[in-house]
């Protein structure tokens, strides 16, 4: 009877997780989760299951596993770990394709553009400077919590190690939006021009190595290496 | 002692000879190209299809004169004249006094008394004539006009009484006294003119409809009366090219034609015709050849025209072989005989030839009030303009609706070659007075055509134009800007009350959050008195104005979306909507808001350390700034609760769903 009833609810648990779930396998130290746009994190356990839309947080000491499951759509399995100190979108441990990339990566040129108007519309354009402004407003906000940044890269890292290289890609880029010094290292832009490499986008990778050669204060070595990469992706 | 024998003798009628005075084909053209039914298209000739007035460009006038060709005949006599006038666009009215519209019969009579002729004083006439005539026309649309003409015929019988009267000298001198007889009447035409193509017309005329008489020949002389049966007439026009048209003609009292014309150039047109009547031998009963010559406002021609049957068409016939009933129209009849015409036209007031015609006027859609300015460049429609010249033209179209524009608004000018076709865009600047439209509204709109190097238009046409309500909205996203007025006194009144109320607590913090909170304060402040309601029944695209919906405290997510759009704009800070159409189910058609947070990326922080709730975006400054999405319909619980909403849907639909990417979610930037 027992045996019956650890059947009933291993299947359920496996019909459960079954439509591309992430479940949780293994939890060591602080790991929480903040689900979709919320602003609160919660603890999280082992065998909980999350959504696509959940973010997973580790602690200085912890760590967490987690299975997906269906991995988009391809049916299979994919164990990924995350060390300490990482934050990570569950809706970025999806494969996309090659075409889906380059739909995003247009994507974050539309989203940084203003809608056209066509030449036939009526556009009323708005006065470039605006007069009034308030003189009398204040500065003092302080910018974003760097170390929330380098988790998130740590995040992205995670992504590229287990061959979500598309992912990888975007999420690097929102990340050095929101944490423009994270931008600038050049190992964190080594990483995402590599991932388009390996994504098999070649001119978007060489455009990501030319901007490499633009850091300040790049060792010797590394210009020598990009410039070789760069030589080997023009062949 | 007198004797009066009162003994009326038509003795000499029936053996005298007869002349055959005067007929009317009024003009050369007539005469040259014969099938004219369809052709009519001035006052020349209007008796036979008046509804070809309405060709006539202005005023017009002609004046033509005759002769016979034989030595018998005289020199030219003088034929008549007519005057036309255009007027009102579509109406059309000409008067003819045709003097020369004549067929007089004299029979030279002789009186036998005991064996000896003895020669009476006067002849005895028969005569027909129709001296005047008056047409009008209305056209209904560019391809048809109707017209309807009144013919005054007379037919007058001049009989001579011989009287026996004993003298001193003489027993029985002959006496002569005429008596006179008349008929008087108005005879009604009705003619149509339809050109569905513009190489095709059709002509149809019914002669003799109506009859309004004010005298009639005693019995005794009916044979001598005209008939007065109604006739049809129907004729086609086909224009092979620009310089070649060919005409028929055909008509129910057994009458034919057929005509051809050509205009090489210079203003000169070539004429031939074949007459048909089944009533002569041979059925071929004339030819006729035509020459006309136009430069600018005037217009000669001259024609000749010669019947097979030299016997009947020889200007004399016995009495006995006289048919009154053959003579249905005095334009043309068996007692015709050959003629030369020659007449001058010319035209007035608008004086120019036509260049261009509009064949087609195709309007796209109707007018949405709160967009109109957009139709200032966006086309409201297009026009088919047929270069009918000779020449290449440079032309340009105008679009004019009354009440609704302050002035026709013009195409560019574009090039059309001879008998070519072009599409022009019609724009239109409409006033301001189409946003006072409240309900759908239907207005007739103008549209003209002008070619150089002329200033009047050639050729005009109507157009439907739809007014939409001041609140229709055509379902596109991007028309849904125009309903945002951020200068409108209501929305000003609003978000300054709201801000004003809450200055102490934005007064409060670091100036860098100035237009996030200032967005939370006016949409918390005016959240908690909206309601969402659904637009009404039947009518979907139905959109409030901010102050209609401040006015009654609710309406749907485009209202709202607009009314927030608007409250934000007036303090400032700009806005966009998210215009979501998902694949497969554009019934599930949905709209939302952004607004700009003023604030740069790299202290989002400030505003969330959950960068799914907002959206980096560069501005027109191209500054990258942060975006907040808020959802109107769930407004009314505040500012969080849309905002987590916003964000939640716009992360759904653009991250996980790529929906921007692929192109079913638009952004579109209000201000």
């Amino acid at each position: 009877m027992r045996g019956l009833m650890v059947g009933v609810v291993a299947l359920i648990w496996c019909v459960s997780v079954m439509a591309g779930d992430i479940v949780v396998q293994k939890v060591r130290g602080e790991v929480t989760v903040r689900q979709g746009v919320a602003e609160v994190w919660n603890h999280v356990a082992t065998g909980d299951v999350l959504k696509p839309d959940d973010t997973m947080k580790t602690g200085e000491k912890g760590s967490a596993v987690i299975l997906v499951t269906d991995v988009s759509g391809s049916g299979m399995e994919k164990r990924i770990t995350l060390p300490s100190q990482v934050i990570m979108d569950m809706s970025d441990v999806r494969q996309l394709s090659q075409e889906e990339l380059m739909l995003k990566l247009a994507m974050e040129k539309v989203r940084s553009s203003p809608y056209e108007w066509k030449t036939d519309e009526l556009n009323i354009p708005n006065a470039s400077v605006v007069h009034g402004a308030d003189k009398g407003v204040s500065h003092t906000l302080v910018g974003n919590d760097i170390q929330i940044g380098i988790m998130q890269m740590n995040g992205t890292r995670v992504l590229f190690e287990n061959g979500f290289y598309p992912t990888c890609v975007l999420k690097a880029m929102e990340v050095f939006r929101l944490y423009p010094p994270l931008g600038e290292r050049f190992e964190n832009r080594l990483m995402v021009a590599e991932a388009l490499e390996r994504a098999e986008l070649k001119g978007e990778a060489l455009g990501e190595y030319g901007g490499i050669l633009k850091l300040v204060g790049l060792t010797a070595p590394q210009e020598q290496f990009v410039r070789s990469k760069i030589v080997q992706l023009r062949k | 002692m007198q004797m009066r024998t009162g003994l009326l003798l038509w003795t000499g009628m029936i053996i005298g000879p007869m002349a055959v005075e005067g007929q009317s084909l009024m003009d050369p053209r007539v005469v040259g190209l014969g099938a004219y039914t369809p052709a009519v298209k001035d006052s020349r000739g209007f008796g036979w299809n008046p509804g070809g007035l309405t060709q006539i460009r202005d005023w017009d006038f002609s004046v033509s004169t005759y002769t016979g060709v034989s030595s018998a005949d005289g020199g030219f006599v003088f034929h008549g004249l007519t005057l036309g006038k255009r007027f009102m666009d579509n109406e059309a009215l000409a008067i003819e006094y045709s003097p020369g519209t004549r067929l007089r019969l004299v029979v030279p009579p002789t009186l036998s008394v005991s064996g000896i002729d003895a020669p009476a004083s006067n002849d005895r006439e028969i005569e027909y004539s129709e001296q005047g005539s008056i047409g009008f026309a209305h056209r209904f649309s560019q391809d048809l006009s109707i017209g309807v003409a009144g013919r005054h015929r007379l037919e007058r019988i001049t009989d001579t009484r011989i009287s026996l009267v004993p003298r001193d000298s003489i027993l029985l001198m002959p006496v002569s006294s005429q008596i006179e007889y008349e008929a008087r009447t108005w005879l009604i035409d009705l003619g149509v003119l339809w050109t569905p193509f513009q190489y095709l017309s059709l002509g149809a005329t019914g002669k003799n409809l109506l009859r309004l008489r004010d005298a009639t020949l005693p019995d005794s002389l009916d044979r001598l009366a005209l008939p007065r049966e109604p006739i049809a007439s129907l004729g086609t026009v086909y224009r092979f090219s620009p310089e070649y048209l060919l005409a028929l003609n055909i008509a129910t009292d057994g009458q034919g034609m057929m005509g051809q014309e050509w205009t090489p150039g210079l203003g000169i047109a070539l004429r031939n015709a074949l007459y048909v009547d089944g009533h002569e031998s041979p059925a071929i009963a004339a030819v006729s050849l035509g020459l006309g010559w136009s430069y600018e406002f005037v217009e000669i021609g001259v024609s000749y025209l010669r019947f097979t049957d030299r016997t009947r068409h020889s200007g004399t016939i016995s009495l006995s072989d006289f048919d009154a009933k053959a003579v249905h129209s005095l334009d043309l009849n068996p007692y015709v005989r050959d003629r030369v015409s020659l007449s001058v036209k010319a035209i007035f007031g608008n004086i120019r030839e036509s260049l261009a015609r509009i064949e087609q006027v195709e309007m796209y859609g109707a007018v949405y009030p709160s967009s109109f300015e957009l139709f200032a460049y966006r086309p409201i429609g297009k026009a088919r303009v047929r270069n009918v010249s000779s020449k290449r033209i440079q032309a340009r179209v105008s679009f004019f609706v009354d009440k609704f524009m302050d002035a026709p608004t013009e195409s560019p000018s574009f090039t059309v070659e001879p008998g070519e076709v072009a599409e022009a865009e019609l724009t239109a600047v409409f006033n301001e007075r189409v946003k006072a439209v409240s309900k759908m509204t239907i207005r007739d709109a103008n549209i003209y055509v002008t070619a150089a190097p002329a200033e009047a238009y050639d050729d005009r046409a109507q157009a439907r134009v739809l007014f939409r309500g001041k609140n229709d909205w055509d379902g596109d996203a991007r028309s849904l800007r125009f309903f945002v007025t951020p200068d409108d006194p209501d929305v000003l009144r609003t978000s300054r009350d709201i801000l004003l109320q809450n200055k102490e607590a934005l007064s409060v913090g670091a100036g860098d959050l100035d237009s996030f909170r200032k967005a939370r304060v006016l949409i918390n402040g005016f959240a908690g008195k909206l309601m969402y309601v659904s637009d009404p029944k039947l009518t979907a695209d139905f959109v409030q104005y901010p102050s209609e919906t401040l006015k009654i405290r609710g309406g749907d997510c485009d209202d709202m979306t607009v009314c927030f759009a608007s409250l934000l704009s007036s303090v400032g800070i700009s806005t966009a909507f998210v215009d979501v159409v998902p694949p497969g189910s554009p019934e599930k058609s949905h709209i939302y808001l952004l607004f700009d947070s003023g604030l740069k990326p790299e202290f989002g922080d400030g505003i969330s350390d959950n960068s799914k709730r907002y959206i980096v975006r560069k501005g027109k400054n191209g500054t990258e700034t942060i975006w907040i999405p808020i959802e109107p319909t769930v407004i009314a619980r505040g500012f969080e609760e849309s905002w987590t909403a916003g964000a939640q849907e716009y992360f759904d639909e653009v991250e996980l769903g790529l929906g921007l990417a692929k192109g079913w979610v638009r952004i579109l930037d209000v201000n």
